[in-house]
């Protein structure tokens, strides 16, 4: 796959608080690449140096191999965090604002935002005044702005926030649909399940420096160990003295046994002792969910896991 | 600058299909003519009740002839018989509103002159008006006198009604003159002065524009497509062609109006090459009150939150009210030069000061042109920086100290 965007050793600080430590990602045509990372790990700031609304300290940013100074910015989509639309204009007025400076045509752009608007449920929206639209309804015109005009390359920092489950699935879907055309996707986002279904690759980033990068798949299968859930009368000694199990933790009235990461789920389950109390019984991997606020807290659950496979 | 275009064009569109701004755009002349206009209405429909009044003292019994001549010329005057003195002339017309007196004497039939007697409160055109009143003068000549060679030239020469007002003869005429030239001088200056103010007040909704598009949080949308310098000039510009549309509106509506109502020459005296002068210093007002504008703009969330910096920035367009009065004092005066050398103070004083002087102190307009170009050229550069930082801090205000800290960056 080509790649599409390149950043290297990027590094940005304010004053003498270092937000971005050289991070170096790349995201490839038709894939969606996550940026992971809890509040203030350094996501929006790598976005904003990637569109040039911010000058990276050091590093370098290339979009299609060239190491140009000028932004392609009419071959990039973006939906900023921080978003809104003008208040007192039609939808269509604006969403053609938006495209022509991008250099869209007009007609075309006409066409393809009726169309959205119809795909997204918002038909007959396009001669409403914007600040008559719902959130919801605006989070879409602002989504459908981002993709109106064709990019290549399509940042998305948090589309999700404020939608419902039902916008969340259509945002899902046409972001999906829009990789398999051969969009290259930056995607940010704290709803991990949505990231764990949709994202290609991930890159977590933390305080400013990569914490994992690569194919969500590899990630799960290096980080994401198996968890044994147990519910049952069973002593915290008596878990914890169990073969391959690294750490045990009390959720309620159930035990999380945590499991090293060579270990075989169906041998180790066949050598459970009988005297086990056992009324629910589950394995499975750690979800990113699990190693997203695992790194945000500062559990070092991960941390262990990495140092052993380092 | 292509995309400086695309925001320009975007600002004024999205402007013109607002109705607050078409409202504004159309009630503002509507308004000031009838500040205009209403007084005058006022004061026309009293003329109506008591109408002109033209005193005779008639000492060859023609009145009762002029008397029904005025009512078959139907206009908005009457003849009053008199028999005070011509020496009591003024203290009878201080009397009256709008009044002319008129001694009808032999001599004033043997000169063919007879003399009207008018003040400040007479109306300009009643003097001319009592043209009228020669003829039944005119017939009393012919009756009176046999049909000599003398005579016919008597009667040839016709009779001429000459006004003298209060002031002496002479002065008068000299100030008539210098009447004409200082408003051949103020009208170029007093349009001058309106471009400015109708885009001073159109690029301070500016302000405005560049906290909105921090309160809506669309502009790092919108930088996503531009730099914020392209951004920054686009509004700069779109708002300066927002105020010449509502500077033509209100030409085309107020214009006519004032040509129809006074006599002034206006049109013949405002376009003049001297006003070419005028609108550049004026543009140049503009441009750097828009680029302080829109950078302080930038550095607020909204209006209401505007602090004490902000408020004091915004009055900045009226400083040149300072120097008013010691420019009206002393137009080459000290003051007036130091006022013409502040950029902020020196559009508005400069176009008052080439307004009221009759000859232009070329060197320190230049000096002063200089100056005014170069302030502007570096607020806009400093506005710019201020604006790329400021526009992408949502929902916050900029402290002097931050801006400060944006300038040197």
């Amino acid at each position: 796959m080509e790649t599409m965007l390149k950043v290297e050793g990027l590094k940005k600080a304010f004053k003498d608080k270092t937000i971005l430590s050289g991070i170096s990602f790349e995201v490839k045509k038709g894939e969606i690449m996550a940026l992971l990372g809890p509040n203030g790990a350094g996501k929006s700031t790598t976005i904003r140096n990637i569109m040039g609304i911010m000058y990276p300290d050091a590093g370098s940013i290339a979009f299609e191999g060239r190491q140009e100074k000028e932004i392609p910015r009419d071959r990039i989509g973006y939906l900023p965090e921080e978003r809104g639309l003008y208040k007192n204009v039609k939808v269509m007025d604006i969403l053609l604002y938006l495209a022509d400076l991008k250099n869209y045509p007009k007609d075309k752009a006409k066409q393809r935002a009726l169309a959205y608007l119809e795909k997204f449920g918002l038909e007959g929206k396009d001669k409403v005044n914007v600040e008559e639209l719902s959130k919801g309804m605006g989070q879409k015109v602002q989504f459908i702005a981002s993709i109106l005009h064709e990019p290549e390359l399509l940042i998305l920092d948090e589309p999700f926030s404020g939608l419902d489950p039902v916008s969340q699935e259509l945002f899902k879907d046409e972001i999906r649909s829009l990789a398999d055309n051969g969009t290259a996707i930056l995607l940010s986002s704290h709803q991990m399940n949505l990231v764990e279904e949709m994202a290609d690759r991930l890159f977590l980033i933390h305080r400013g420096q990569q914490v994992i990068y690569g194919p969500l798949a590899d990630v799960k299968k290096q980080y994401a160990n198996f968890k044994c859930t147990i519910l049952g009368a069973n002593s915290h000694e008596q878990l914890a003295s169990l073969p391959d199990v690294e750490r045990v933790i009390r959720q309620g009235d159930k035990d999380v046994l945590y499991l090293s990461k060579d270990v075989q789920p169906a041998l180790w389950m066949r050598n459970m002792p009988p005297e086990l109390d056992i009324q629910e019984f589950s394995i499975d991997r750690i979800s990113l969910h699990e190693i997203f606020i695992d790194i945000a807290t500062d559990r070092n659950l991960l941390k262990e896991g990495r140092e052993e496979h380092a | 600058m292509r995309n400086t275009m695309k925001v320009a064009k975007w600002e004024i569109m999205r402007n013109m299909k607002s109705k607050s701004f078409l409202i504004g755009m159309f009630l503002t002349p509507i308004i000031f003519l009838a500040f205009l206009l209403v007084p005058q209405l006022f004061a026309g429909s009293d003329d109506e009740g008591a109408s002109s009044t033209v005193y005779v003292n008639d000492e060859l019994g023609v009145f009762a002839e002029m008397e029904a001549l005025v009512a078959r010329a139907g206009v908005d005057w009457k003849v009053v018989q008199t028999d005070r003195p011509e020496s009591e002339a003024q203290e009878l017309l201080a009397e009256n509103d709008d009044a002319a007196y008129v001694l009808i004497t032999e001599e004033a039939l043997q000169s063919g002159t007879v003399t009207v007697h008018t003040n400040d409160d007479t109306n300009t055109s009643l003097a001319s008006e009592v043209q009228l009143l020669g003829v039944p003068l005119q017939e009393r000549q012919i009756e009176a006198m046999g049909l000599t060679s003398e005579q016919a030239v008597a009667l040839a020469q016709g009779i001429v009604f000459e006004e003298v007002t209060e002031e002496a003869a002479g002065v008068d005429d000299m100030a008539s003159g210098e009447d004409a030239a200082f408003l051949e001088r103020i009208v170029p200056g007093a349009f001058a002065a309106v471009v400015l103010l109708s885009i001073v007040f159109t690029g301070m909704a500016i302000f405005t524009s560049a906290s909105q598009e921090k309160k809506d949080k669309i502009a790092e949308i919108i930088l996503s497509s531009l730099t914020p310098g392209e951004l920054m000039q686009g509004k700069i510009l779109g708002y300066f062609v927002l105020g010449i549309i509502q500077l033509i509106v209100f030409v085309v509506l107020v214009l006519p109006v004032l040509v129809w109502r006074t006599d002034v020459p206006i049109l013949e005296y405002l376009l003049v090459p001297e006003l070419m002068l005028l609108l550049l210093i004026a543009v140049l007002g503009y441009w750097l009150y828009a680029s302080i504008f829109v950078g302080i703009g930038a550095t607020m969330a909204d209006m209401s939150t505007a602090g004490n910096f902000q408020g004091f920035v915004m009055m900045l367009p009226f400083s040149p009210f300072i120097f008013v009065g010691p420019v009206f004092a002393d137009p080459s005066g000290i003051w007036a030069q130091i006022g013409s050398y502040i950029p902020f103070t020196s559009p508005g004083v400069l176009i008052l000061r080439l307004s009221l002087l009759e000859e232009w102190p070329w060197v320190e307009i230049i000096i002063a042109t200089a100056i005014l170009i170069v302030s502007g050229w570096i607020c806009m550069k400093l506005a710019g920086k201020i604006f790329k930082t400021g526009i992408l801090l949502y929902g916050k205000n900029a402290t002097p100290g931050e801006i400060l800290k944006w300038l040197r960056a």
